[in-house]
């Protein structure tokens, strides 16, 4: 593993409220870590204190190794940013906002014209090009700024919140760009989300609450140690099948139309019902989700879509 | 120094693509003048249309530039400068670029109230008073950058600095002998001319574009290009030098004050402007 993003007891406090309480991790380079938690949990502070907008408390932040504190311009050059409300300059075009951020990082003029038709294309927004941002739609722009927080090749794109009030198949589209990147380019994703099913893709999730870090794994690691599997037997000889459970250890939930058993392996269950194979009419196995392992550790549902 | 002239471009394009904005800001002056010129009439002034030019085209300058110089707030509040200051552009370069846009853009528009002032009689005797004209408005335009930069950084939100701004820049246009003759103000108005910076930019800019630099003292002092106070006089020359001052202050004031701005706590409004997230 070759970190390229490392934290080490990250606090960062405003007067007596502390935001972030000590926390470490490390990002792997080429990897997608994505940040889960409730609003108000420390997310947005730890991704602005990445990209050198706030000061930390205390800690040590590097990013490709350099220190995001004492190394500002050099950590800059390397990172891209995606912020969750726009930062594009309503007021000029598609091409002007590339064309103003190569300037800001220095692109050398003859690669311009090249990265400006790469970008576009990736986000599939080059017949727009020419449009101003004011008249493109949410969806759109949130393409415009990936477009733009890539043109300059960093080693990290942080996205904070980056599908955050989007319909489904922009935020589908906005998946398959971060994916394809990564893959690609070897480009290290950086971002926070609500939503559970996007955090399933990553490789890597850190489950923040209350400015802690309660969990960092990957998540078949998380849901394996966190959540069981639960299978939902429908069954026309209810005495039976209970018996058959009771005799095995299996603890059961009965409810009107079936019996609901949480099961730490499905092989195990197989086992036992197949010493019976009749006796149930239809098997159906759920296997946990992230948003089970975030109930379990925080105890609370994670509120989806909102602004954190 | 490439960014400060790309911020400069941007600002110019802006400039132009606004057209109500655009045609207005050179429509009013010439209200102005049909408005005003009535007033200007005395028995040492010939031609009162090319003095009241002179006088609309300098504040002219001023206010084109104090509004670009100070349209750093709107990039503020509509979240572009987070990502001025996520780049690793210096934030030097990026006042700097303010303060160029705000002298180029100025002095494009007092030269286009001038050239339209040519339909109505102004001229110049000598090709060489057109540059001195032009050095005159983007000396004047960069003083007052400095100035309308600070008033952005200073006020941090845009409802604030639109009361703000009416409130300063009503008055220095007023009271600066650009519309009105500071002779036909009344006592304590006049007073308070003498402490408006404005008002030696007038006078400054008078003198250089309608060529009175070589006229006796005492003439100067009946046209207002040299300001009496008390037993001092106040010569075009001194009041460049008194320019000079205060923009060299206000450029200095305005880009500390810019580079040492949290603008992580600015946000749309004022509501929002802490995030804990």
């Amino acid at each position: 593993m070759n970190p390229i993003i490392e934290v080490q007891n990250f606090t960062k406090r405003y007067g007596k409220f502390t935001a972030v309480d000590d926390i470490s991790f490390q990002v792997e380079e080429g990897s997608i870590f994505a940040f889960l938690g409730p609003n108000g949990a420390g997310k947005s502070t730890t991704i602005n204190t990445l990209c050198t907008i706030f000061e930390k408390t205390e800690g040590t932040l590097r990013i490709d190794g350099k220190d995001v504190s004492t190394q500002k311009n050099e950590v800059r050059k390397s990172i891209g940013v995606v912020f969750q409300d726009s930062t594009l300059d309503k007021k000029m075009t598609v091409e002007e906002n590339l064309r103003m951020h190569c300037v800001f990082y220095r692109v050398p003029k003859r690669e311009v014209e090249e990265r400006i038709a790469f970008v576009l294309e990736l986000v599939e927004l080059s017949e727009w090009r020419r449009k101003r941002v004011s008249a493109l739609s949410g969806g759109m722009k949130r393409r415009v700024e990936i477009a733009r927080g890539l043109i300059h090749f960093p080693k990290v794109l942080f996205l904070d919140e980056p599908t955050t009030g989007l319909d489904p198949q922009t935020r589908a589209h906005i998946w398959e760009y971060i994916v394809k990147l990564q893959k690609e380019k070897n480009i290290t994703m950086f971002l926070t989300t609500h939503y559970m099913d996007e955090a399933e893709i990553c490789n890597q999730v850190a489950i923040m609450d209350g400015g802690k870090i309660v969990a960092n794994d990957r998540p078949f690691e998380l849901k394996k140690q966190y959540t069981k599997d639960r299978a939902y037997i429908t069954t026309e000889r209810p005495e039976e099948l209970e018996r058959l459970l009771r005799a095995h250890n299996l603890e059961f939930v009965q409810k009107p139309k079936y019996y609901r058993v949480d099961v730490d392996s499905v092989p195990g269950l197989l086992q036992v019902l197949g010493d019976q194979k009749d006796v149930i009419t239809d098997l159906e196995v759920k296997k946990g989700t992230l948003n089970d392992v975030f109930l379990e550790i925080t105890g609370k549902e994670i509120r989806e879509g909102g602004e954190s | 120094m490439k960014t400060v002239f790309a911020l400069c471009q941007r600002n110019l394009k802006d400039f132009v693509r606004n057209k109500p904005r655009l045609i207005l800001s050179i429509i009013f002056p010439f209200f102005f003048i049909y408005v005003f010129s009535s007033i200007f009439q005395n028995e040492y002034i010939e031609n009162p249309i090319s003095l009241m030019l002179a006088g609309i085209a300098i504040a002219t300058v001023f206010d084109v530039t104090l509004r670009i110089s100070s349209s750093t707030i709107d990039d503020m509040s509509s979240g572009f400068m987070k990502e001025v200051l996520v780049s690793p552009v210096s934030r030097l370069s990026i006042a700097g670029g303010q303060f160029l846009s705000g002298a180029v853009i100025g002095t494009m528009n007092g030269m286009i109230i001038l050239l339209g002032g040519v339909l109505l009689g102004f001229r110049v005797t000598s090709p060489l008073t057109v540059l001195y004209i032009i050095a005159a408005m983007v000396f004047v335009g960069f003083v007052f950058a400095g100035f309308g930069l600070f008033m952005a950084t200073t006020t941090k939100s845009t409802q604030t600095f639109q009361v703000v701004s009416m409130a300063i820049t009503m008055p220095m246009t007023f009271l600066s002998g650009a519309y009105i003759p500071v002779g036909d103000l009344p006592n304590v108005l006049q007073i308070i001319t003498r402490f408006n910076p404005l008002t030696y930019a007038v006078a400054m800019f008078r003198s250089v574009s309608l060529e009175w630099g070589g006229l006796p003292l005492e003439q100067q002092i009946h046209l207002g290009v040299s300001i009496e106070i008390g037993n001092f006089v106040v010569t075009p020359m001194i009041s460049a030098l008194i320019l000079l001052g205060f923009g060299a202050l206000f450029l200095l004031l305005s880009t500390l004050a810019f580079m040492r701005t949290d603008f992580s706590k600015m946000s749309r409004s004022a509501g929002d402007a802490v995030d804990w997230g």
